[in-house]
């Protein structure tokens, strides 16, 4: 079954990683990135998640993941550039707009901290099999059932976009319209999303049914199909991210007074 | 039924639910996309799970939803979650109090959802983008907002209303008039009621 996912399989120390450390990293890196608004620690943190991300060989497959938001924070630059309320030293005229210092340096700021949680998640998401880590979040205590759904939701997604060329060919082949004016698109879309709708609810039927016949319901406690050890290297990442964690809100609540 | 409206029981039905909304959230999007509308459409599937089979599913799509968008495409869609559970709760909410019961109805209830996600999305979009949504649209009524000096939490607040409005609106009349056009088992089968619960 093909599943959706940004994983890249590499054999590195990073993909070795347990997917919880990686959580772990993911909230000090925003605890650190939302908590300290001080560049030079900004810019440390990007750093080390650029490393990492290297040491995993996924750093190419970061700027697509980047290039989502890579719009909106060119205008964030000019917006805040501009308009910022703080806005007191211009900095450079363009034109008939005025950029001031205050507003660039806060936008600079939001950027670096847009770049830190995309690249802690990156490392998170690029070197981490979604079902690997949702059967780690099951074995620390996620309820099995939702384990389930999370699991379904990647194989669904693509029989779904299967599905929907079928149902878009269909329709097409009766005479819907799917271009020209807008509201003959607008009308094409109940047509369309309909029959999806429709279908997929009633496999859900089936898979209920399929599942209550292999016991999903049954409360005996469920085992998994891959042995796990943690090793002593991943409960020492653990302890240390735990430290740093506490640490930032500590240094914040001294640094505040 | 309102008795058993925040029961964190779940049929089995109703589990398997949740992965066909985020599907079917998922289509909205790209059938949208295809037909070049001006929305997003991308929470159809969330809205008529909470119809279905309550805020609590409802909330859980949201969350499921945005969980596997981050994981699968935009990892900042992980903070959004907060607003598609904000979203389902709200439609389920609304729903089973029996506040949906005709388009018209159906027009008033997005006007609510739209504002309660622009509430929740709010504080996100400043702490993220300095209050800008990404929207163009949007993002150009907030900048002749804040040229015009309004308070930042008002302009970011107006920009997010803006694009949800619309888009919320069309999504629930979507989803309502889908569920009219629903079979009765089918409907039956994701309800909470002990009778159903076993197939």
């Amino acid at each position: 079954m093909r599943m959706m996912s940004l994983y890249k399989d590499r054999n590195t120390i990073v993909h070795k990683i347990d997917p919880l450390n990686k959580i772990l990293y993911i909230l000090a890196s925003i605890l650190i990135t939302m908590l300290i608004s001080d560049f030079k620690v900004l810019i440390l943190t990007l750093v080390v998640s650029l490393l990492l991300l290297l040491l995993g060989k996924v750093i190419k497959n970061v700027f697509p993941i980047i290039s989502f938001s890579l719009i909106v924070l060119v205008t964030i630059v000019i917006i805040q550039g501009l308009f910022n309320p703080n806005n007191k030293t211009p900095l450079v005229n363009i034109g008939q707009f005025i950029f001031y210092k205050e507003g660039i340096i806060y936008s600079f700021l939001l950027i670096l901290r847009v770049l830190n949680i995309l690249c802690a998640f990156s490392l998170l998401i690029l070197t981490t099999k979604p079902s690997d880590l949702i059967e780690n979040l099951v074995r620390r205590g996620l309820s099995p059932k939702l384990g389930y759904v999370l699991a379904s939701v990647l194989q669904i997604i693509p029989q779904m976009l299967s599905t929907m060329d079928t149902i878009l060919d269909a329709q097409r082949s009766r005479g819907l319209e799917t271009e020209g004016k807008l509201i003959k698109r607008v009308k094409a879309f109940i047509p369309l999303i309909g029959p999806a709708v429709m279908n997929s609810l009633i496999s859900t039927r089936e898979r209920a049914m399929a599942l209550e016949m292999r016991g999903f319901n049954s409360n005996i406690k469920k085992t998994f199909l891959n042995e796990h050890d943690e090793t002593s290297f991943d409960k020492l990442i653990r302890y240390l991210l735990i430290a740093l964690i506490i640490f930032t809100i500590v240094w914040r609540l001294v640094w505040l007074k | 039924m309102s008795k058993k409206l925040w029961s964190f029981k779940f049929s089995t039905a109703a589990l398997v639910l949740i992965p066909a909304a985020v599907g079917i959230n998922y289509i909205g999007k790209l059938f949208a996309g295809l037909l070049k509308l001006p929305l997003w459409l991308d929470s159809i599937g969330t809205m008529l799970a909470s119809m279905l089979a309550g805020p609590i599913i409802g909330a859980l799509s949201g969350a499921i939803n945005n969980i596997i968008y981050g994981l699968t495409m935009d990892p900042i869609s992980f903070v959004y979650a907060i607003t598609s559970i904000a979203i389902g709760i709200t439609v389920g909410v609304l729903m089973f109090k029996g506040l949906i019961k005709n388009v018209y109805l159906a027009i008033l209830s997005g006007i609510i959802v739209a504002l309660v996600a622009a509430v929740v999305s709010t504080p996100i979009n400043i702490a993220f983008w300095g209050g800008q949504t990404g929207n163009i649209w949007g993002d150009a009524l907030f900048a002749s907002l804040m040229a015009k000096k309004f308070p930042m939490w008002l302009a970011s607040f107006l920009d997010e209303f803006v694009v949800d409005l619309p888009d919320k609106v069309a999504s629930l009349v979507i989803s309502f008039l889908i569920y009219k056009g629903l079979p009765k088992s089918l409907i039956n089968l994701y309800s909470s009621d002990d009778e159903i619960e076993k197939l």
